[in-house]
């Protein structure tokens, strides 16, 4: 029992770290975006001023992981000096919303008693009150803006109320966005991009040398009472070994090349330690191979080797029919074309109707008009979503093909 | 396996169906449906008996590997997982397994279909009345536990809710730890999204997507998982901007092996019904592999396979010479069978058994049948009749031949179809049925569709006048105009009935255009009851 629970802790205690991402983007280096971004709020803090600054980089690049350990420590430093407002464009982005969070956070933040029937009048009036006040009071207000760009759609009014207030002597505000867009700025309009600091903080995807480093940053178990000082060495010898073996680096360069962001490099190592034998308690370079398998999908080959024969024979007569430049086709002219290649075991025409929608509901054909709803499905004009090498391919692939339907293909290709 | 999904699924899903069944089984129950007891943190599990892990595997022929693939990444108690987006074709198990294995680990979830919870708001609150153990009733108004309309009050009351579900997990694991009973909850909490691929088609579906994506990133809480689950890819949900992607596990359709299993579950006779599926499932298979299908088609031809046995397939094992007679009973009837498997039968239940009566008297009732077969579903009004023969025509026809075909003396003259057609007027009609495969049906504008109705109408009458001459003594008057009353009305009946289709209104002409879809074979029928040369007037070139 002892010996199993210390197993299953350390799968634990792996998943607990691939998933906090407090843990994986500590970085003390000058040259890092953390060390800039401390700084330069920093800088607002002490020196009372006004300032805006853009995190951009692409998803899963770590802007929101960053910009916490930097308000974690601001907090710890300035503890009375720094209050934080958070909002996020998926929630926030119509301006009553967002001005009734600021509200709400505001009142909390300050041992305010927020009232859920103020108007939005109230609400930006309230929220101009409190940044004179916070002004008055050397206290930085700083404002998160989640997927920024979400908020320059619209009519901006929040993000020039929150400019404009800015500009104000009293104020002290930070206002940071962040968003996946790098022309995130080039969104806004004029009055608001006239009052907005043009400073941005790019955040790139890390080399291999980083990520092999985050590798063993996450994957070596701590050598202290936590766990048996026996077993942890030599989990940590063999995960030395699994990242040091040639193999290892080819997958993990092929997964990397596709994204190289941490978020994607995390969701590897989750399938791999998700994967790890709980019999002999260590990692090995099969759980990242299955790791690697399972999560590179390839969704239309995946539909393809399900597909029934008739279901595959109607495919291939739309293929023909593409071959043959009919820019569009429907169900009655892949019937026609049915009909006339296919001279044995034909099925009846509403089978081969719904053999089609299947088709249609597994998205490997769609209709191109937009929600015609006075033709019937047989006229509506449909196109294939896959490519002959992805046909012919599925052909093979599916165990139940027949011959005959995979020489009809290659005769057309 | 069908029989597990319908079982779990209603308990799980409407707690007050649950209620209702228990209240139909006594007297005592039915008392307490009125004050039913608060619902409590052990109503969060999926519940039943605790199973085992190789009693699911077992239930679910050829899903091992991705039980064990499921099992993995929900990991250890308390551990944190990532999103999951589990998916697979209609009828793969993606469900019953999922709640299964909550049953199986009893951990706790908040479930939700996305077909019961068909928009934003109702998936909002069907979430939160779990979370908050809100039971709709009479006490309060059948009211949800909060009313939330915007994203930004939901997750402020999702956080709160879930905060809440946590620390009291916590607290019931000390003191189920102190007790040591019953096996531990943990303190994770899971939130499933089932039928996943009904958001796309959502109307704010373009904001709701994202922020359901974004949820794990949006809270921010480690004790809480989220599982999509869904009948499409991933790929198919489209994002120009893109969104952390969940875990993708992959339920695949089952082989015939695995189909094989499947079906000879609660059979009476396996050795039979081995056999039987031995002539029947490759072909069928060949169709289609989504189980539900193949279970109803199968079921009547299996019924026929076990006509020879004297006690209908109940305990005989077959032996080979029995095999060679039932596979030569079912043969002729598997072809026709193929053709039927998507069909559904527009009888009642009642009407097939009297059915199944008149087709064991014999060969007399062929023509019957035959005949019925014929015959119209449906029953309208002789005006109503013309007017969607007439439709039909308008739709079918060019309106360049309106002219010749309807003058005054009906159906285009014979001796025009005597001249050969040459090599232009070929392509021309290589061309045209090509065009009318692609497009369907023309639209036309209501003047000519009572243009042509009102000659079809005319033609039509003319027998009448005959028969009034030659009643002398009757004298009836009246039959002329009768079929032209309510015209209008009738159109728009035709319209409701989905027969015919007002299209939008012309920017030019400023007129309603319609369109039919009944096919030709409906149209011919309609003109047989009423004895009308339909095929006279049809331009076939």
């Amino acid at each position: 029992m002892e010996q199993e629970n210390h197993k299953i802790k350390a799968v634990s205690l792996l998943r607990s770290r691939i998933c906090d991402p407090k843990f994986i983007f500590i970085s003390e280096s000058p040259e890092s975006n953390y060390s800039k971004l401390k700084f330069m709020i920093s800088s607002s803090v002490t020196e009372a001023c006004n300032n805006s600054i853009l995190l951009l980089g692409p998803r899963g690049s770590g802007k929101n992981a960053v910009l916490e350990l930097v308000i974690q420590d601001l907090l710890q430093e300035y503890p009375d000096s720094v209050s934080v407002i958070r909002l996020n464009g998926l929630l926030h982005s119509d301006d009553i919303s967002a001005f009734k969070e600021i509200a709400r956070q505001l009142c909390m933040e300050h041992q305010l008693l927020f009232s859920k029937a103020a108007s939005f009048d109230d609400n930006s009036q309230f929220m101009v009150a409190i940044l004179k006040e916070c002004g008055l009071a050397h206290k930085t207000v700083i404002f998160v803006l989640d997927e920024f760009h979400l908020f320059a759609q619209g009519k901006q009014r929040l993000l020039y109320s929150l400019l404009d207030a800015m500009q104000s002597i009293t104020s002290q505000a930070v206002v940071l966005g962040i968003s996946c867009r790098l022309d995130a700025d080039q969104l806004l309009e004029k009055r608001v991009r006239s009052r907005f600091s043009h400073r941005k903080l790019l955040f790139l995807p890390p080399s291999i040398e980083d990520s092999q480093k985050l590798l063993m940053h996450i994957l070596t178990l701590p050598i202290d009472s936590s766990f048996p000082h026996a077993y942890a060495v030599e989990f940590n010898r063999k995960v030395q070994n699994i990242i040091e073996d040639r193999r290892f680096k080819e997958t993990l360069n092929k997964y990397l090349n596709v994204d190289s962001s941490v978020k994607h490099l995390l969701r590897f190592l989750f399938c791999a330690v998700s994967h790890m034998d709980l019999q002999t308690g260590f990692l090995s370079r099969e759980n990242f191979e299955i790791a690697f398998t399972s999560i590179q999908r390839q969704p239309k080959l995946e539909c393809l080797r399900n597909c029934s024969i008739l279901e595959l024979q109607i495919l291939v007569c739309m293929k023909r029919l593409e071959v043959k430049e009919q820019s569009l086709c429907n169900f009655n002219s892949v019937m026609k074309e049915y009909i006339s290649t296919l001279t044995s075991e034909r099925y009846a025409r509403h089978v081969c109707l719904r053999a089609f929608e299947h088709l249609i509901h597994r998205e490997l054909i769609c209709f191109t008009d937009n929600r015609g709803q006075s033709l019937s499905v047989e006229f509506r004009p449909v196109k294939l979503l896959i490519s002959s090498a992805e046909l012919h391919q599925g052909l093979r692939a599916n165990t139940s093909c027949p011959p005959k339907l995979l020489k009809l293909m290659d005769r057309e290709g | 396996m069908g029989e597990d999904k319908t079982t779990q699924l209603p308990r799980r899903m409407t707690r007050s169906s649950a209620s209702s069944s228990a209240s139909t089984s006594n007297n005592v129950a039915a008392a307490k449906v009125t004050c039913l007891e608060p619902l409590t943190i052990n109503d969060l599990l999926v519940g039943g008996d605790p199973i085992s892990l190789n009693d699911i595997i077992s239930s679910f022929p050829g899903r091992s590997s991705q039980i064990l693939e499921v099992v993995r990444h929900l990991g250890p108690l308390n551990s944190p997982i990532l999103p999951l987006f589990v998916y697979g074709s209609s009828s793969t198990g993606k469900t019953s397994i999922i709640l299964q294995l909550f049953r199986h680990l009893n951990r706790p979830i908040v479930y939700s279909s996305c077909r019961t919870c068909y928009n934003q708001n109702i998936l909002f609150e069907s979430i939160l009345n779990q979370l908050l153990l809100h039971r709709k009733n009479a006490a309060n108004g059948y009211s949800n536990a909060k009313r939330c309309e915007r994203p930004s009050d939901f997750v402020n009351f999702l956080r709160e809710a879930l905060t809440n579900v946590i620390n009291n997990l916590k607290k019931s694991e000390k003191l189920i730890s102190n007790e040591m009973t019953q096996g531990k909850i943990g303190n994770m909490i899971y939130l499933v999204f089932d039928n996943f691929q009904l958001v796309r088609e959502w109307d704010k579906s373009s904001t709701i997507l994202p922020l359901l994506f974004n949820l794990y990133d949006l809270l921010n809480m480690p004790e809480v998982g989220l599982i999509f689950i869904s009948s499409t890819s991933p790929d198919t949900f489209y994002s120009n901007m893109g969104y952390v992607e969940p875990i993708p596990i992959y339920f695949p359709d089952y082989t015939e092996e695995d189909i094989r299993q499947i079906l000879l579950r609660n059979q009476v006779n396996q050795k039979l019904y081995s056999s039987f599926l031995d002539v029947s499932l490759k072909s069928f298979c060949g169709i289609t592999k989504q189980i539900d299908h193949l279970s109803a088609a199968l079921k009547p031809l299996y019924e026929k396979y076990c006509e020879p046995l004297s006690d209908k397939g109940k305990g005989v094992a077959p032996n080979q010479e029995m095999k060679r007679r039932l596979l030569a009973h079912i043969n002729p009837h598997i072809a026709s069978s193929l053709n039927e498997i998507f069909k559904v039968s527009s009888l009642s239940s009642t009407e097939v058994e009297i059915r199944k009566e008149e087709k064991r008297k014999g060969n007399n009732r062929r023509l019957e049948q035959s005949e019925e077969l014929g015959s119209l579903d449906f029953h309208v009004s002789t005006s109503a009749k013309y007017l969607l023969i007439s439709a039909f025509l308008a739709s079918r026809n060019p309106a360049t031949l309106d002219a010749s075909l309807f003058d005054s003396k009906g159906g285009s003259d014979n001796r025009k179809r005597k001249r050969k057609p040459s090599e232009k007027a070929q392509e021309r009609k290589e061309t045209l049925e090509q065009e009318l495969l692609m497009k369907g049906p023309g639209t036309f504008p209501l003047e000519r569709l009572l243009a042509i109705f009102q000659c079809l109408v005319s033609v039509a009458e003319e027998p009448s006048d005959e028969q009034e001459q030659n009643n002398d003594g009757l004298g009836v008057e009246g039959g002329n105009g009768g079929l032209m009353s309510d015209v209008l009305l009738q159109l728009s009946s035709l319209c409701n009935a989905n027969f015919i289709f007002k299209g939008r209104s012309c920017p030019i002409e400023g007129s309603m255009r319609y369109r039919t879809t009944i096919s030709e074979d409906l149209a011919l029928k309609v003109a047989r009851s009423l004895k009308f040369p339909l095929s006279k007037y049809l331009y076939r070139s």
